[in-house]
């Protein structure tokens, strides 16, 4: 069994993907809610706009801080479009055909992503990587830091939003029902394009710096959302704060066992195992299901 | 949930006959052994997608793991041939029904979950599957349960039966098996689990109050389908002779859905189509100096427009290009005349 | 004959049934109420999508909701929806002997010559093999009616059996449900908004309000009954 100074490292880099798993997951969590659409595109909206930001500053010869917004903005850009575009034919259907849709775009990105750049090693380090400082005997860089502090103030900052503010309480009429609340004269479509573009920003960010933290592959970082995935449903899709704890254990738990050799090589099945479990959990009192016409 | 009828209608089997003859006499002859292994890849898709098209045409339910659970037919069947003597139709079946138990044990459980949440849990089982699998890797002839050796040279290919030798015959082989499972799940599906699932598909209160059980009804779809994806593992596994993770990514899980999507889930002719949108056309592609990336862009334009399209779901309507190709060709083999829209 | 008592359920902080006790007879049994008066949710309790918090169903003998809930069917409970539920894709004939076949009473034959009678006995006169989704209301609720009579049911419950449907239809139905105890010897409870309907096919009815009995006898009495014209009306009686 490694010793406590062997996991110490483990430890940051699972805090810091903890924090971008939980700024995903807290995305997918406020959209779903508002909208019904679990959105299984999002990593790949992600590694795209990573894409983007790195080819504006490797070929364009951007400076860094503008492709980032650049990245960010993609994010909240092509999330908005798509929700426009699918939200009145999906808008009554059940969430497995809204998700199911979701995995075109998943595709599309996929796809566009490969033939665009293709599948050459790549890397993009972000400046706050290289500030790096000691605490004990562990390096800490700011990226890791910016990645868990993110994630935090988002979760937080947005169950604030959702309870303080009239767009946030809209938010959450709509999750309740929409029809009713489109009855009350809430302009739902523009409730549900903010959403989109919110959620879809989270999305850019994360893929920014899931790139620096893992490293900019499309297919991996489009697979990443799984673990987002993974603290959502834990939090049966509904508390932000649990998706944060969830997120945060996930990243943990698949960092800390990497030292351990006996289980290493099965780390990675991480979230997929926790969220079979938290999913199995919630089936446990499932009714047959009434109605497949409703939302 | 509207259900409209299947545009595509084999109505006379003896058109399915001779087509099938045509394929199993005609093509070997014609092609080179590239176009041979890619159109074997074909057949066993088809049998990958028959399987998912019967759980979500026919239920309405969804898998996102059944790349997952043909890697485990797979595994199956590349083990019991190292391991022993057995006949090789006898390792398909034995693959297939492992697969199936191994399935249907999942399924106890997972079929409790609706719509949505049971596609994500079969998502995360398929994940892990597929990093135990990075891990323990396929068995190519080593010691011990898992079978595998690290040593890269010499390993023996998973060996075919003694009538399918060559790629040519293996071809006829692989047809005639996924022939047999196609005509499995067409039997189940025009006698009594059909007429189950179709109730249960439309309005499950209907059908529990008709009497229906609805867990063993879904469980058996779900066990069918394992079944033959396990059967096509088999398949799989002595047509490449080696067997690498790679072989099975789970972008494939999705890429399947895509293509099952688009070649019908309503009826059986739409499995064969989705194994060529996944095996052929990339091949094809490939031969046009075309990028195969395309085909990725493709297939998710593809899922937008069936989903944005059909009227009620998953379990909607055929999608319209591809209901009319599959019109004329059904009216040119002469035997039906076309049919006017469904109401 | 039906028991129920003291019928219960509960769930998110509604009550939709509260100490249901009746007694429905042999014959047809009316069940009414205002909206939301908790009679589909009984059909609901009876078919075993609900859970009752408390409260027990005999029913000629056997204990009801100690039975899982598709095995009710192979008993002999049949039922019909309020939004009609015939399976489109299927034939008619596959939709009556949904119920038949997977009760497995007799051989393939005799089921087949009940799936004929039941057609015959509802007055429908489509070919059996005709998809259910080429059908117009009327055909489709006589398909599901004719589901539920099929083969030797022990009680009926129709929710709304002519909902939508014109007037000759309505009356057709009607007859058809009178038709029903004598031909197949089962308790019919028919839940209907439709007050004509009701005193023409029901002998006896009960009235439900706000998930309780407040009244249950002969249908004309019944109908006639101050706290039952109050609950409808939901003013003071008129003096």
């Amino acid at each position: 069994m490694p010793s406590w100074q062997d996991f110490q490292p483990f430890i940051v880099t699972g805090l810091a993907l903890g924090g971008v798993y939980s700024l995903s997951g807290v995305g997918m969590v406020v959209l779903y809610r508002t909208t019904g659409v679990l959105n299984l595109a999002f990593g790949a909206v992600g590694a795209m706009g990573a894409f983007i930001a790195w080819s504006l500053i490797n070929t364009l010869g951007w400076p860094a801080a503008l492709a980032y917004l650049a990245c960010v903005g993609f994010g909240a850009a092509i999330s908005l479009l798509y929700g426009m575009l699918t939200g009145p034919s999906l808008a009554g259907r059940d969430p497995l055909v809204k998700a199911a849709a979701t995995i075109g775009l998943a595709l599309m990105l996929l796809g566009a992503m490969s033939w665009i750049w293709s599948d050459k090693a790549r890397s993009m380090v972000l400046p706050t990587t290289n500030w790096q400082y000691s605490v004990g005997e562990v390096q800490i860089n700011w990226t890791q830091i910016i990645a868990l502090a993110l994630g935090v103030f988002v979760t937080l900052a947005t169950a604030a939003f959702l309870r303080r503010t009239g767009l946030g309480t809209a938010m959450r009429a709509l999750a309740n029902d929409r029809e009713i609340t489109a009855a009350l004269g809430v302009p739902v479509r523009r409730v549900e394009a903010t959403t989109w573009l919110v959620s879809g920003a989270l999305a850019g960010g994360a893929g920014l710096l899931l790139s620096n933290l893992v490293g900019l592959d499309a297919a991996t970082l489009t697979f990443l959302v799984i673990s987002s995935l993974a603290a959502a449903l834990i939090a049966r899709l509904r508390s932000l704060v649990v998706t944060l704890l969830a997120g945060v254990v996930i990243g943990l738990v698949n960092a800390m066992a990497t030292p351990i050799f006996s289980i290493s090589s099965y780390r990675d099945m991480t979230p997929f195992v926790l969220a079979a479990v938290a999913l199995l959990f919630l089936a446990r009192h499932q009714q047959i299901s009434f109605a497949r016409r409703s939302r | 949930m509207r259900v409209t009828r299947p545009r595509i209608r084999v109505r006379h089997p003896a058109t399915a006959v001779v087509l099938l003859l045509v394929v199993l006499l005609a093509m070997p002859q014609a092609l080179s052994t590239y176009w041979i292994d890619v159109l074997t890849a074909v057949a066993i898709y088809s049998v990958v997608a028959l399987g998912l098209g019967l759980l979500m045409g026919r239920v309405g339910l969804v898998s996102l793991g059944q790349i997952a659970v043909l890697a485990l037919g797979a595994w199956v069947a590349a083990r019991l041939d190292f391991a022993t003597s057995i006949p090789f139709p006898l390792v398909l079946l034995i693959a297939g029904t492992i697969t199936m138990v191994l399935g249907t044990l999942v399924g106890l459980p997972a079929l409790r979950l609706s719509g949505l949440y049971l596609a994500l849990i079969t998502l995360m089982l398929a994940g892990a599957i597929t990093v135990v699998l990075t891990t323990t890797n396929f068995p190519n002839g080593g010691p011990g349960f898992l079978g595998h050796t690290e040593s890269s040279f010499g390993n023996p290919a998973v060996r075919r039966p003694g009538i399918a030798g060559s790629d040519a015959a293996y071809f006829r082989y692989t047809v005639i098996v996924a022939a047999l499972m196609f005509t499995l799940v067409f039997w189940h599906v025009h006698s009594r689990p059909g007429r189950a699932w179709a109730a249960i598909r439309q309005s499950e209160p209907a059908a529990l109050a008709a009497g229906v059980n609805i867990t063993t009804y879904k469980l058996w779809a779900w066990a069918l389908a394992s079944f033959v994806t396990g059967v096509a593992g088999g398949l799989l596994a002595g047509s490449v002779g080696k067997l690498y993770t790679y072989q099975f990514p789970t972008r494939d899980s999705i890429i399947l859905l895509a293509v099952v999507l688009m070649g019908g889930i309503y009826n059986l002719w739409g499995a064969v189509v989705a194994g060529a949108l996944m095996k052929l056309l990339p091949a094809l592609l490939d031969n046009w100096g075309l990028p195969p990336d395309l085909l990725i862009i493709l297939f998710g334009a593809g899922v937008l427009q069936v989903l944005l399209t059909a009227p009620g779901g998953l379990a909607g309507q055929v999608p319209k290009d591809l209901a009319r190709l599959g019109q004329r060709l059904a009216t040119l083999s002469g035997r039906r005349a076309p049919e006017g829209e469904a109401p | 004959m039906m028991e129920v008592a003291g019928l219960t359920v509960r769930f998110g902080g509604v009550t939709p049934l509260d100490g249901m006790t009746v007694t429905f007879d042999s014959g047809t049994c009316g069940l009414i109420g205002p909206n939301g008066a908790g009679k589909t949710t009984f059909f609901n309790v009876l078919s075993g999508f609900v859970r009752p918090l408390r409260g027990n169903v005999r029913a000629l003998g056997d204990d009801l909701l100690a039975m899982p809930h598709y095995k009710r069917a192979r008993w002999g409970l049949r039922r019909t929806f309020q939004t009609e539920q015939a399976i489109e894709e299927l034939s008619v004939a596959d939709n009556v002997a949904l119920a038949h076949e997977h009760s497995r009473q007799g051989s393939r034959a005799s089921r087949r010559a009940d799936v004929r009678s039941a057609l015959a006995f509802v007055g429908l006169e489509v070919a059996p093999h005709a998809k259910v989704e080429t059908l117009g209301a009327r055909d489709r609720r006589l398909v599901e009616i004719a589901r539920a009579v099929v083969g030797r049911p022990r009680v009926v419950l129709l929710d709304e059996p002519a909902a939508g449907l014109p007037d000759e239809e309505t009356e057709h139905v009607g007859r058809v449900i009178r038709g029903i105890p004598e031909h197949t010897g089962a308790l019919v409870v028919l839940v209907d908004h439709d007050m004509s309907l009701v005193s023409a096919c029901c002998d006896t009815t009960a009235v439900l309000d706000f998930g309780k009995l407040i009244a249950a006898g002969p249908t004309a009495e019944v109908l006639r009954d101050e706290n039952v014209v109050r609950a409808y009306l939901g003013t003071e009686p008129v003096s």
